[in-house]
């Protein structure tokens, strides 16, 4: 065989969706600042509220949430494996090192977090340190370190931007709906309840569909890495053999990290794909399998 | 990496950078005359290994002509997994003259029929085995004890060289199960070999190898 130049092909058709994505995210916004623009009043003070939510959501929310779910750094000397993993995996992504930690918790599952390559976490939770062979363990935490190249988290953040204005919008009408005693500005406020609920029902599915396109780039970016997409078919298959017969409590604490989870931690499975934040296992398994086979010259 | 690379998640391993491993086949004589630090005769080259049919036949093709350029000079090869799933290759010279130029020969020979076939963008790091006898134990102190190793580690990613120093449990044997390192150690040489070896600037990118075989 001739010398080639890379052992994956391209991904084109996954890139194209994933920009047709966030271009039509784009679209919606662009109308939705446009409305708020046109009717003027008010609109000013929930930017500048939402853009406050946003900072705080950048800076603080990976130290919220491992706060909150008892997540807690490991050094070398208590999870040499662990580190040795992540340390060549490191060298092979030319990445500087993340910060690790575990989370005490039966559920297999894993998770990164961090707005930047250089305040990163990536966190593995014990039960998919004890279920999960060297080179399956290699595969998720590849996964995981390619959420952090591609820097997920901050373009998940901001893409979710007007999403969560649209949010807070609808709350501050509830709560001071009618307040105005004006007429002319009433019916301003209706207009602009009404376009924040389409945005934000627009919005929503377009950000479902941007996570799944990005778990897929994730799922590839950690194949390309470790040159060995069938780990990471076997560890997916062998995590989500058990992520369903997991207490329920866990799983209650565990569901607002969903996004950056490798399997969504969800007891039920969703009725619709549409709605949901990760591809169906079958998909992300079929193109593990493409992977597989262009990496075997059989594609 | 560009903004589009962001926005679409694009990922390509990147492939090696250009090649400084020669440097130590220069640096070492000074690392020998000036502070003790004496090549212990062996190097390897960790990579991943693909376990397809193609890379599998391009590492016997390569193993055949490094036995044979290293049966002029002594050089021994031999193949080793470890744990973690990376092969290391390891060069041996003869036990009575450790030759580090011959080793960053063969070394090189590895990445480079590695890297001619398309595979560049698997291999990790170079790995070449010092003795350190500087230090109490060493020829400097009283009593003839062992001398630690130093490893001298090429990443093949960044093209820089930095010294790996792992820690003794208190005057034992070395160890790795702890995986304990004596960063201060490795700060010294560093600042010992000063300009001679190009050495990685970022502190946090000396990343530790565990279960180097040599």
């Amino acid at each position: 065989m001739a010398a080639r130049r890379t052992s994956f092909g391209k991904d084109t058709g996954l890139q194209a969706r994933m920009l047709l994505t966030m271009f039509l995210l784009g679209l919606v916004y662009a109308a939705f600042v446009g409305v708020l623009f046109a009717v003027g009043a008010g609109a000013g003070v929930i930017i500048v509220v939402a853009v406050v939510l946003l900072l705080l959501q950048l800076f603080t929310s990976d130290k919220l949430a491992m706060a909150t779910m008892g997540v807690k750094e490991v050094s070398p000397a208590q999870e040499p494996e662990l580190h040795g993993i992540i340390e060549r995996l490191c060298v092979q992504a030319d990445l500087p090192k993340p910060r690790v930690c575990v989370m005490e918790t039966p559920m297999p599952n894993a998770f990164a977090m961090g707005r930047s390559q250089k305040s990163t976490t990536v966190c593995a939770t014990r039960g998919i340190l004890d279920m999960l062979s060297p080179p399956e363990l290699e595969g998720v935490m590849a996964h995981e370190l390619t959420h952090v190249i591609n820097r997920d988290v901050m373009v998940m953040t901001l893409a979710s931007f007007f999403a969560t204005l649209a949010s807070l919008i609808l709350q501050f009408s509830f709560f001071f709906g009618g307040g105005f005693g004006n007429r002319e500005e009433e019916s301003d406020l209706e207009i602009v309840v009404l376009v924040s609920v389409i945005v934000y029902a627009v919005s929503f599915l377009l950000l479902r569909a941007l996570s799944r396109y990005r778990e897929f780039a994730a799922d590839r970016g950690s194949a390309v890495l470790t040159g060995r997409p069938s780990a990471l078919a076997s560890a997916l298959l062998k995590i989500s053999g058990t992520i369903e017969r997991v207490p329920a409590q866990d799983l209650r604490t565990a569901e607002g990290l969903s996004a950056f989870f490798i399997v969504p931690a969800r007891a039920k499975k969703s009725l619709l794909n549409l709605f949901a934040d990760h591809p169906p296992l079958e998909q992300r398994l079929a193109a593990l399998q493409r992977l597989e086979a262009q990496l075997q010259g059989t594609a | 990496m560009g903004l589009r690379d962001i926005l679409t998640g694009r990922r390509s391993v990147k492939g090696p950078a250009p090649d400084k491993l020669f440097a130590i086949s220069t640096a070492y004589v000074t690392l020998e005359t000036e502070h003790q630090i004496m090549p212990s005769g062996t190097a390897a080259i960790v990579f991943q290994a693909l376990a397809t049919s193609d890379f599998e036949s391009t590492l016997k093709d390569m193993e055949g002509v490094v036995t044979a350029t290293g049966g002029d000079t002594g050089t021994t090869v031999s193949t080793q997994d470890d744990s973690y799933g990376y092969r290391w290759m390891i060069l041996r010279s003869p036990a009575d003259k450790p030759c580090v130029e011959d080793l960053a020969v063969g070394i090189n020979a590895v990445s480079g029929s590695i890297e001619t076939a398309g595979y560049g963008d698997r291999l990790l790091c170079a790995v070449f085995a010092f003795d350190d006898r500087s230090g109490p134990g060493g020829a400097a102190g009283s009593a003839p004890g062992r001398a630690s190793r130093v490893y001298f580690i090429y990443n093949y990613k960044r093209g820089f060289w930095y010294p790996f120093v792992p820690a003794r449990a208190d005057g034992g044997a070395q160890t790795d199960s702890e995986q304990a390192r004596s960063t201060e150690r490795e700060l010294q040489i560093k600042a010992q070999i000063g300009s001679e070896l190009p050495i990685e600037p970022e502190l946090e990118r000396w990343f530790p190898l565990w279960g180097i075989p040599i």
